[in-house]
C-alpha cells in the first residue's frame, strides 16, 4: 500500500489561510470550486465534468471495473427498489395529502440554507418535516430503507440537472466554511482528512478498492452498494457514507443530520457544481 | 414478497434479449443469522421457464451459487414486436413467481 | 389416417415426433424438464461436468465467448454473460472451478431461444470461470478467469 501520509497538502493555495472566524465570500468559494475542479481535471484527462457521476468508473485506469459495473447496469439491482420507491411516494398520508404536496427544492440544489432558521435544509430533513406536518411519523432510521428510496425517488426526477446550490447568502457562507474545514481537517486514529485520500490520493487504490475522486462525491446518492446489500441494508444515504468513513479512520462518527455532516454536504455538493445528478448509483 | 422484473430489448442479430430480475434471498443455507446464531435455510430459486408465444423455449437452472436478486438473460432468435413472453419461476420451498410483457 | 414416422439419426429418449397428415417431419426436441440435481451435488468441476453431460466428448471451443470481469468488485455478484455462435447449442452450464459446488447455473434451450446465457454469480474465490455449450452432439468449452478480492472500503 502506497504511503498516502504525505504531510503536505499538494496544492496549498486551497487553503486559504487562517479564515476569520467563519468569513468567506461568494468570490473566494467561486475560486475554490475552479480550483477543486482543475485539480481532478487535470488529474484524469479526458474525464469531462459530467462524467465525475460516474464516480471511479469514470476513471480511465479502471476500465476492467467500469465494465463490470456497466454489465451491472444492463438491469441495475436496485431496480425492484425504485419501484417500491414509487409506491411508497404514491401513497397517500391519513389526511389524504402526499409527498407531492411537500415544501420540497429541486433535487439539484440541496442543501438549501434557511435564513430564518439559519440552518441548512437537506432533502432528508425535509421529507421528515413533511411528515410531521402532515400528522404522520417521522422516519427514524435517515440513513437507509424507506428514507434512502423516498429520496433516491425524488432526485432521480432531476437527473441530468447540473449540481447547483447556492452559496450567495452570508450564512450560506459560513456553513461552507464549516463543511470547507471538516473535510481538509485531518481525525481520527489514522489520522487523515477527507482530502487526503478522495483529493490526494484520488484514483489510487486503498486495499481491494480504489478511492473515488471528490469530485461527484454528492451527486449520485443515494447509493445502492453490492457490499452492503450482502448484508441486508444495500441503501445509503450520504450521511450514511460519512459515518461510515470517518469510522475507517478510526474517528468517532457523527450523527446523520447533524451540523458537521449537514455542512460537510454543503461543501461537497458546492464543489460538484455542474456535475450532473445521476440518482440512484450502483457501486460496490 | 418476491417481485419478478422483465425487460426485452431488440439485438442485434435481430431476435430479442430478455432479462428477467427477480428479487430473491438466494440463501445457500450456510449463512448463519447474526442475531440467532442459527443456519438460515437454504431458500433459493431453481427452475426458470421462458415460454414465446405460450411455448416453452428455455429453462434456466439457478443453484444457491448464484447472487442473490438474480438476473438471468437470454436471447429469443425467432421474435417478432407484439409477441409474448412469459417466466415462471420455482423455488426451493415451492414458491413461485412469473411475470410477462409483449414486445414493442 | 395417422403414420408413426421412425426418424433416422439421435434423438433424446421418448421424443418421438408423431407425424400428422400435414407433416410435421423434422423432430422436435423436448424442453429437458429437470433441474441437475447431481450436477449440483457435484463437489468438483469434472463430477459436474460428469452428471451434465455424461460423457459425451469436451472439446475447447473459440465459438464461446465469456464476458465477465477480470477482477470482480464483489464476489457475490459476478456478472457473467456468455454467448456462442454455434447454431445448434441445446444448452449452456457456468461451472466455477474453485466454488464448493462447482456447478453455478445453466440453460436449456430450443431452436428460438438459443446462444446467450447471462447470470450472476457469487465466487468464494479467485477461479476460472467455465462456459460449457451442448451443441451438434459435442460439448464446447470455453473459460474465463476472474479474480476476487474481498473490497477494500466498507463503511
Amino acid at each position: 500500500m502506497k504511503n498516502i501520509l504525505t504531510a503536505v497538502l499538494v496544492a496549498g493555495a486551497f487553503v486559504i489561510g487562517i479564515p476569520a472566524a467563519n468569513a468567506i465570500s461568494e468570490a473566494e468559494i467561486k475560486k475554490d470550486i475552479e480550483e477543486f475542479q482543475n485539480f481532478f481535471l487535470k488529474r484524469f484527462p479526458g474525464v469531462t465534468l459530467a462524467d465525475y457521476s460516474d464516480g471511479v468508473n469514470a476513471l480511465p485506469q479502471y476500465a476492467e471495473r467500469r465494465a463490470n459495473w456497466e454489465l451491472l447496469m444492463e438491469f441495475p439491482p436496485y431496480e425492484t427498489e425504485m419501484d417500491k420507491a414509487a409506491e411508497e411516494w404514491a401513497k397517500p398520508f391519513a389526511n389524504g395529502k402526499s409527498f407531492d404536496d411537500c415544501n420540497l427544492a429541486a433535487g439539484n440544489v440541496y442543501p438549501v440554507y434557511d435564513a430564518a432558521t439559519d440552518d441548512l435544509r437537506t432533502l432528508v430533513g425535509d421529507i421528515n418535516a413533511c411528515l410531521k406536518a402532515n400528522g404522520e411519523k417521522p422516519i427514524k432510521n435517515v440513513k437507509v430503507g424507506k428514507m434512502a428510496r423516498l429520496i433516491a425517488h425524488y432526485r432521480a426526477q432531476f437527473n441530468g440537472q447540473p449540481m447547483a446550490v447556492d452559496y450567495s447568502q452570508a450564512g450560506a457562507q459560513k456553513w461552507y466554511e464549516k463543511g470547507r474545514q471538516f473535510y481538509w481537517a485531518k481525525r481520527g486514529q489514522l489520522n487523515f482528512s477527507c482530502a487526503n485520500c478522495h483529493v490526494q490520493n484520488a484514483g489510487n487504490k486503498i486495499r481491494g478498492d480504489v478511492l473515488s475522486p471528490g469530485l461527484g462525491h454528492t451527486s449520485g446518492f443515494p447509493v445502492y452498494r453490492t457490499k452492503w446489500a450482502v448484508a441486508g441494508k444495500p441503501w445509503g444515504t450520504i450521511h450514511r457514507r460519512y459515518g461510515g468513513c470517518n469510522k475507517q479512520v478510526r474517528a468517532k462518527p457523527f450523527k446523520a443530520q447533524g451540523t458537521e455532516y449537514k455542512a460537510l454536504e454543503l461543501y461537497e455538493a458546492v464543489m460538484n457544481t455542474g456535475v450532473p445528478l445521476k440518482v440512484p448509483s450502483q457501486r460496490q | 414478497m418476491a417481485v419478478t422484473k422483465m425487460k426485452i430489448k431488440k439485438d442485434k442479430s435481430g431476435g430479442h434479449v430478455v432479462m428477467v430480475l427477480v428479487k430473491h434471498p438466494m440463501e445457500t443455507g450456510n449463512r448463519k443469522d447474526k442475531k440467532t446464531g442459527k443456519k438460515v435455510p437454504a431458500h433459493f430459486v431453481k427452475t426458470m421457464v421462458f415460454t414465446h408465444n405460450g411455448t416453452a423455449v428455455a429453462q434456466a437452472n439457478l443453484g444457491p451459487a448464484v447472487s442473490k436478486n438474480p438476473l438471468t438473460q437470454i436471447l429469443l432468435t425467432n421474435s417478432n414486436s407484439g409477441d409474448t413472453v412469459s417466466v415462471q419461476w420455482t423455488d426451493n420451498q415451492g414458491k413461485t413467481g412469473g411475470t410477462e410483457a409483449t414486445i414493442k | 389416417m395417422k403414420r408413426r414416422v421412425f426418424l433416422k439419426g439421435s434423438f433424446a429418449a421418448g421424443t418421438i415426433a408423431v407425424a400428422a397428415a400435414a407433416g410435421l417431419l423434422t423432430p422436435r426436441r423436448l424442453l429437458a424438464a429437470s433441474w441437475p440435481e447431481t450436477a449440483f451435488g457435484a463437489k468438483n468441476e469434472s463430477d459436474a461436468v460428469k452428471a451434465l453431460f455424461g460423457d459425451t466428448p469436451v472439446v475447447d471451443s473459440d465459438a464461446i465467448s465469456i464476458k465477465a470481469p477480470l477482477q470482480a468488485e464483489n464476489g457475490a455478484v459476478v456478472p457473467i454473460k456468455a454467448w456462442t455462435s454455434l447454431s445448434d447449442a441445446e444448452s449452456i452450464a457456468i461451472v466455477v472451478e474453485k466454488n464448493p459446488a462447482p456447478w453455478a447455473t445453466s440453460v436449456d434451450v430450443m431452436p428460438g431461444a438459443g446462444g446467450l446465457y447471462s447470470t450472476r454469480i457469487k465466487m468464494g474465490q479467485t477461479s476460472p470461470v467455465t462456459c460449457y455449450v451442448k451443441a451438434g452432439g459435442k460439448v464446447h468449452k470455453a473459460a474465463h478467469v476472474v479474480k476476487v478480492t474481498v473490497g477494500g472500503c466498507g463503511g
